[in-house]
């Protein structure tokens, strides 16, 4: 199948059910090509979770949800062994982590035990249980999301686990136009439960493999180094990007350029996705801002920042 | 008013200042002064707003090509001009140039008309300072200046704002917007106007008021002046010897008529002494006689009155570079007839010594003809000549107690016939039966001339020349001393001769009743070490550049500018003249129009050839200035090695950054190149398309792994091309 055709496909799928974002839609795809996880930050009932389920729902393969509550448990995560009476012996009965795409809602309301879980099956691909390591399926994508309005009660991500995260977006309200089509269904049926698969797990991993062939010119690497440079030394930030940051931002341009029909990068990709790769990895510097940190404010901070940064010519 | 009307109007009025300077001058027919007058005023009217004029100027140009059209006739109305018309370079210039400025004030559209609008202004003015003595011209360049001041102060203000505008509709940037004014204030008119007038009467006090000096400041003074020794009033046998040794250079002497390395032997004659102690010589006579300027600002060295004697003489013209010397002698060869240089008086004294009237405080620039007197042929024969009273009172003089040095001179010359003769056997017993050094001591004898003549028999030049003199008098012959340089150093590379501390020279001059006085050296030739080094050869070469430096710059002087103006007069008429021919010839084969032209330019006056040659050389830059553009194209596609067209692609969306530049929309640094085209596309319309094809050639070329074709890099050059026209052809 033609790379450039079942991208397309993809992101048409997911536009039948999320209406006027092909924006956010294009980045789910490319943090999907770029192996990235993804976390969604954004009010309640803007269509987070549909976001992830179409996504699931286009891909031929595998998809758990896991609500997250304050007394959920790793087990309740990865798995647990139990003793097997007829074969005398433990088994281990693989969690809803075992799976292609996985939906962790509200992922800052359980503890951060189990939040680590998670975060560690992501970074590794692979799960450790009474010594025996499982590894995950393949491809493997965790979709999380958490509530940015509400506080009360949670267990805000560490900045070591946020880093995990490829990227992090905002949805947004729809426009106005957009919220009247999504009205205008008919509501006999999840919207998503409509959508039919449009690629293969192996298409998913041929399509990855693809990405890693993108040509990054010298010059982009430089840019790309300077801007993680500019932001650690940026006095708007007490912590600048990590090089699994700048690792990061490399593989989503490339998947970027895959994603718009290139096989090279342009530093356009790089900028584009500066905010959106980065902004949750910093951390403002607490005599310019507030003590918690908005997700508007630091995606300023990093635009910002960029514009300082000159692109080769 | 807004920026951009003033603007306009400031620069009309600029060109209108230049014009009527032109006018005032008398140098613009009337059949021209009255359209461009008309041109002038029309102009005026439409910078100042009058909506139908604006309409109307519009339409007409409108047309990219009507300039060059005009353009090319203005060229050929200056040829006519200048063949047919006036028939001078000058006036068919100034023609040329109001031409030129009423077909500019027509076509004024872009920065860069007004920009030209400018150069031909400043162009008119300079003309018209050229033209003109009278006071008129005072309150012309005043207004000149003021208007001068405003209109580049408005063109700045109107580009910046453009660019402010450009840079604060940029996307995503954190633009400041500041309030930049758009409009003259009152207190801004004033204000500048007040800073203006207030630096031009500064300058005119500090014009004024400071004294003129003929050199530099931080020049040499005369604390630093070259010692030298034996130019005073007295010679003291013994002194020259230090002096002897010293390579500082003193001057540098030029023989324009002399054929390259045509002497290897140049006296350069200083003071002549007649009076001899027994130790040191001394002038008898102090008169000193100040020299009568003639008309040309040369000086006269014969007495008024006096006619030139018929004497067998070779004229030598010497253009001497003095250093700054602690004497005021200037000198020269024998004798000098005609002295010209920048100062006031010169004196001089009874043995035809020439000097200032003080010491130069720096170096000074001289000219000097010189008649060298020849021996007459019957003189060099004659048994007995009869000596005039003067000659004998002055110059037979010799101090008690020399009979010694007599009965030498005597037993020399006994088998002598003819007074020529007897020189010439002393001349040649000295050189003969003594040996040069320069290691004497003879600060303590009481008797040099014998010590010299009868014990130590070495000596140096003073030595030599006394016992010359004194031995000829003894035998009757008048003779005297004379002291000054010895140049024996020829500087090939620029036909001089340099004359250093250690040339310095004394030298005997014998009397001849109807030849005068005939210059005569005893001392034996002193091998001068040749100059085969490749070091002495670098250093003489440096040294002919610096006497061309301060010949040309040092020294330059209104004269010499006076001079350039009539060389361009006289050389102006030649081409006419020339022209005419080299058109009737124009059937001629072209090999005789060669010759022709290699003829015309041999005959040049050396003033026009530079003139032509920095025409030729300012146009060619003109020209390339103008074409820079595509030539760098050119040289991009088809100049890189084809493996590179990376690089190329790079070098032509550069070029491509600096047309829009050039337009007014910069590339902010942090912006990508689709960044830029988008901020292109609402900048500036019309060229969107070409950039944003050239950006995609731009990206792909630059950013991926795969060579651009050469079909790539023309498409892009070609819209290149495009753009630069559709630069050219917007407002």
């Amino acid at each position: 199948m033609n790379s450039a055709h079942s991208i397309r496909a993809i992101q048409d799928n997911i536009a039948l059910v999320i209406k006027g974002k092909a924006h956010v839609i294009e980045m789910v795809v490319v943090c999907l090509l770029a192996r990235g996880h993804l976390l969604l930050e954004d009010v309640p009932g803007v269509g987070k979770t549909t976001l992830g389920h179409s996504l699931a729902r286009s891909l031929d393969c595998s998809f758990k949800r896991i609500q997250f509550t304050s007394d959920l448990l790793p087990s309740d995560i990865v798995g647990l062994s139990m003793f097997n009476r007829q074969k005398q012996g433990f088994e281990f009965i693989p969690g809803p982590i075992f799976a292609n795409i996985v939906l962790a809602d509200e992922i800052n309301r359980t503890t951060p035990k189990t939040q680590s879980s998670l975060l560690e099956a992501m970074s590794e691909a692979q799960v450790s249980v009474d010594n025996q390591t499982h590894p995950l399926e393949q491809p493997f994508m965790v979709i999380a999301t958490q509530n940015p309005a509400e506080y009360h009660g949670t267990f805000p991500l560490p900045e070591s686990q946020l880093d995990r995260f490829l990227m992090r977006l905002c949805i947004g309200y729809p426009a106005l136009e957009d919220e009247r089509k999504v009205l205008d269904r008919p509501h006999s049926l999840h919207p998503a439960e409509t959508l039919e698969a449009v690629l293969s797990a192996p298409d998913i991993l041929a399509l990855q493999a693809h990405v890693d062939q993108v040509h990054m010119e010298e010059s982009l690497t430089d840019y790309l180094l300077a801007i993680v440079q500019a932001t650690r030394q940026s006095e708007l930030l007490s912590l600048g990007v990590s090089t699994r940051g700048a690792l990061g931002l490399s593989k989503a341009a490339k998947a970027l350029a895959v994603v718009r029909g290139r096989d090279y990068c342009l530093p356009d990709d790089i900028k584009e996705l500066a905010p959106i790769v980065l902004s949750h990895r910093v951390m403002l510097n607490r005599t310019h801002g507030m003590r918690t940190q908005s997700f508007e404010q630091a995606e300023r901070m990093v635009l910002d920042i960029v514009e300082t940064v000159p692109v080769p010519v | 008013m807004p920026f951009n009307q003033a603007f306009a109007l400031s620069s009309v009025t600029l060109a209108a200042t230049a014009f009527s300077g032109l006018v005032l001058a008398q140098s613009v027919p009337f059949w021209l002064a009255l359209p461009t007058a008309i041109i002038l005023i029309i102009s005026l009217l439409h910078a100042g707003g009058v909506l139908f004029l604006r309409r109307a100027m519009a339409q007409i140009t409108d047309s990219p090509t009507l300039w060059n059209v005009l353009l090319i006739g203005a060229f050929v109305i200056l040829l006519i001009d200048l063949t047919v018309v006036s028939r001078d370079l000058l006036p068919a210039g100034i023609h040329f140039l109001v031409v030129l400025l009423g077909i500019k004030l027509l076509t004024l559209q872009q920065r860069r008309d007004y920009r030209h609008l400018y150069v031909i202004s400043l162009m008119a003015i300079l003309a018209s300072a050229a033209l003109t003595t009278e006071a008129w011209y005072v309150p012309i360049f005043m207004l000149y200046l003021l208007t001068a001041v405003w209109t580049l102060l408005l063109y700045h203000l109107t580009q910046e704002t453009s660019e402010i505008s450009a840079a604060a509709t940029l996307p995503g940037t954190v633009a400041c917007r500041t309030t930049f004014p758009s409009r003259i204030t009152y207190r801004f008119f004033w204000l500048t106007n007040g800073i203006v007038i207030l630096t031009v009467a500064l300058t005119l006090a500090i014009f004024f008021l400071i004294p003129r000096i003929g050199v530099g400041v931080l020049q040499k003074t005369s604390g630093e002046a070259v010692r030298t020794t034996g130019f005073s009033d007295r010679v003291d046998l013994g002194t020259i010897g230090s002096v002897k040794q010293n390579p500082q250079i003193v001057m540098r002497v030029e023989l324009p008529d002399q054929s390259a390395g045509g002497k290897d032997r140049f006296y350069l004659r200083g003071l002549a002494y007649d009076q001899y102690n027994g130790r040191s010589w001394s002038h008898s006579g102090t008169r000193q006689r100040s020299l009568n300027l003639a008309a040309d600002g040369t000086f006269l060295v014969r007495p008024p009155g006096s006619h030139p004697i018929d004497r067998p003489s070779e004229t030598i013209r010497q253009d001497i570079l003095l250093e700054t010397l602690d004497t005021s002698v200037l000198f020269a060869a024998p004798f000098a007839e005609l002295v010209s240089g920048e100062f006031h008086t010169v004196q001089a004294d009874a043995m035809s010594g020439i000097h200032l009237p003080f010491p130069p405080s720096s170096r000074i620039r001289y000219s000097v003809t010189s008649q060298v007197p020849q021996l007459r042929a019957n003189e060099r024969t004659a048994s007995t000549l009869a000596y005039p009273d003067s000659i004998r009172f002055h110059y037979l003089q010799v101090p008690m107690g020399l009979e010694q040095v007599a009965d030498l001179a005597h037993r020399v010359t006994q088998r002598a016939a003819t007074p020529f003769e007897q020189t010439q056997m002393i001349q040649q017993h000295l050189l003969e039966n003594y040996r040069y050094s320069l290691e004497s001591e003879v600060a303590t004898l009481n008797h040099p001339l014998e010590e010299f003549l009868f014990t130590r028999k070495t000596g140096y030049c003073e030595h030599y020349a006394t016992a010359m003199v004194v031995m000829l008098r003894t035998v009757g012959i008048p003779a005297r001393l004379v002291t000054g340089f010895l140049a024996t150093e020829w500087n090939e590379y620029g036909s001089y001769f340099t004359v250093r501390q250690r040339d310095a020279h004394a030298w005997v001059e014998v009397y001849f009743p109807h030849s005068g006085w005939i210059t005569m050296d005893p001392t034996p030739t002193i091998s001068a070490a040749v100059a085969t080094s490749r070091w002495e050869l670098l250093s003489r070469l440096a040294e002919s550049v610096r006497l061309q430096w301060d010949r040309l710059f040092v020294h330059y002087s209104a004269k010499d500018q006076l001079a350039v103006v009539h060389g361009v007069r006289e050389g102006s008429d030649a081409v006419r003249e020339r022209m005419g021919r080299w058109v009737s010839s124009l059937g001629a084969p072209i090999s005789q129009a060669f010759m022709r032209l290699t003829h015309m330019a041999q005959a040049f006056h050396s003033g026009m050839f530079g003139l032509i040659t920095g025409t030729i050389v300012v146009g060619l830059s003109l020209v390339l200035l103008m074409l820079r553009d595509r030539i760098a194209l050119w040289a991009v596609t088809h100049l890189l090695p084809k493996s590179l067209p990376q690089r190329a692609i790079v070098q032509l969306y550069t070029r491509m950054l600096r047309i829009v530049e050039r337009h007014g929309v910069r590339k902010p640094p942090a912006a990508t190149a689709s960044e830029f085209a988008r901020l292109v596309e609402l900048e500036w319309k019309a060229a969107g398309p070409m950039v944003a094809d050239v950006t995609a050639v731009y990206n792909q070329g630059r950013f991926s792994r795969a060579p651009l074709t050469q079909d790539d890099l023309s498409r892009v050059t070609e819209q290149l091309g495009q753009l630069q026209s559709l630069a050219r052809s917007a407002p």
